[in-house]
């Protein structure tokens, strides 16, 4: 029984089905959203505040911390990412508001 | 009192200090490291870099980064003293300790995690370079942002 789950990567794969959204979603089909936790699905353990590159994703042109809703964030990660944000903003890395 | 733990200090020296108030600087840091039975474990120097926003009149600024094991005692007093340094524009200091123990902690537990399930199923522990599953299109992480940052309007 080598358990061959279809296409061989577990999560990612089988949650995209099952949220079959892309359709519900409003405006569908704009990003292809990856709904996965971008710091479970890479190992990342500490979300460190002084690495730009790391937190720009989660910070759209208007400068918000971009919600889990759409950026597929766990909870967990969420958290530290919020805190990491913060101290990023107070170190003028990132933006307090763009506009 | 006094444990040591772990803290990271940053600063952003303002950008009319010369180059040598800058040594200046990290020289005091490092006195008031010793005073206090501190060790200075790493610095790192950002050189000059642009702020996202201003700060006073500053629109860039030189980052320094300090690795510091200590008590708290010891980082009061260098916030204190970094407080009324009219050089320094802004400064951060975050005890960082716990955090990269946690992380280091779930590491280690994810390795021996997979290297348990892996011997489970007859494989050598570490995974080899051949059989990565094909790395996933994973590179789109590009195209949601990285403009917000530098172009700050």
């Amino acid at each position: 029984m080598s358990g061959e789950r279809g296409g061989g990567r577990g999560r990612g794969g089988k949650k995209d089905d099952k949220d079959k959204a892309k359709g519900d979603r409003p405006r569908g089909g704009f990003f292809r959203r990856r709904r996965v936790c971008k710091f479970c699905a890479d190992k990342i353990d500490y979300i460190n505040y002084k690495d730009v590159r790391l937190l720009a994703p989660f910070i759209p042109e208007r400068g918000k911390i971009q919600p889990r809703r759409i950026s597929g964030t766990c909870a967990k990660h969420q958290r530290a990412l919020q805190t990491a944000i913060s101290r990023a903003r107070q170190l003028a890395l990132i933006p307090y508001v763009t506009d | 009192m006094s444990q040591n733990r772990q803290y990271e200090l940053v600063y952003i020296v303002s950008p009319d200090a010369s180059e040598q108030a800058v040594a200046d600087l990290h020289t005091q840091v490092e006195q008031i490291v010793q005073r206090f039975n501190g060790t200075l474990d790493k610095t790192e120097n950002w050189g000059r870099r642009k702020l996202a926003y201003e700060i006073g009149h500053a629109r860039e600024g030189t980052y320094v980064i300090e690795t510091i094991t200590g008590s708290g005692e010891l980082m009061k007093e260098i916030d204190r003293r970094l407080r009324v340094t009219d050089t320094i524009i802004r400064h951060l200091t975050v005890r960082v300790d716990q955090d990269l123990r946690v992380a280091d902690r779930l590491r280690t537990e994810r390795k021996e995690t997979q290297a348990r399930r892996r011997t489970a199923r007859g494989l050598p522990p570490e995974p080899l370079p051949s059989e990565r599953r094909g790395d996933r299109d994973d590179d789109d992480s590009g195209d949601m942002g990285l403009e917000g940052v530098e172009g700050t309007r």
